[in-house]
């Protein structure tokens, strides 16, 4: 019983982690960007960030909604929403750079801001882990 | 000159699309795996379905974000190479 609720707390504890780090991370980006390089390339990492940022947390309600019982939303629903998602990311990332309103490389560092959150909350699991396993 | 700076530009738009072909290829598989074995987890034990959520949206947000590199690697080919300038007057191209 303890073990299924600890791993409850793992679960839990990672979303909220890269929830919150997400958002973190952006902001301070984002600030060094403002502060110690050009304004495309502030940009570049402002509008990444916010893309995919907003995507996560969009997948994340299309998944509760298209997997969690029992109230499973339909189908049809589920496709439209994750498809009108894509799209309009795509769209506004073609945009940015087609009109160089961004720097790519700025882009790149905001589009990897939710990657480096999941990265960084696997490494306090691993030093959780390993911590615990010393005690 | 100018056919070697278009050859240049042409190469560019061809893996541009080879590249955004094979990524979604490879995302496309990987996210219907993930999402295989998290439907049919779900509907053995449907009481670990939050669980289960949370693990493949993270999965799932990790493939997605390779696709969209691809993506952006592709764009930035076609619209915004940082040598086309240099690369067109160095074939004399525009003169």
């Amino acid at each position: 019983m303890k073990t299924k609720e600890t791993d409850d707390n793992i679960q839990q504890r990672l979303i909220r982690f890269v929830t919150l780090t997400n958002w973190i991370l952006l902001v301070l980006s984002c600030v060094a960007g403002f502060v110690f390089f050009p304004s495309d390339f502030a940009r570049g990492i402002l509008f990444g960030g916010l893309i995919v940022t907003i995507n996560f947390h969009m997948l994340a309600r299309t998944l509760k909604n298209a997997l969690t019982p029992p109230y499973i939303a339909s189908h049809n629903f589920i496709l439209a929403r994750y498809y009108i998602r894509f799209v309009i990311s795509g769209v506004i990332i073609f945009f940015l750079i087609a009109n160089h309103y961004v720097n790519p490389i700025g882009l790149f560092i905001g589009l990897s801001v939710v990657v480096a959150s999941i990265m960084l909350a696997t490494l306090m699991e691993i030093k959780n882990l390993f911590l615990k396993e010393a005690i | 000159m100018e056919a070697q700076a278009l050859q240049f530009f042409i190469s560019s738009a061809v893996a541009a699309g080879f590249g955004i072909a094979i990524a979604a290829f490879g995302c496309g598989i990987g996210q219907g795996l993930g999402l295989k074995s998290a439907v049919e987890g779900i509907a053995r034990n449907p009481e670990a379905s939050g669980k289960v959520t949370v693990t493949m949206l993270i999965g799932l947000a990790m493939i997605e974000s390779l696709c969209i590199y691809a993506l952006v690697v592709s764009l930035i080919l076609i619209y915004a190479h940082p040598q086309a300038t240099a690369i067109a007057a160095l074939f004399g191209a525009g003169h």
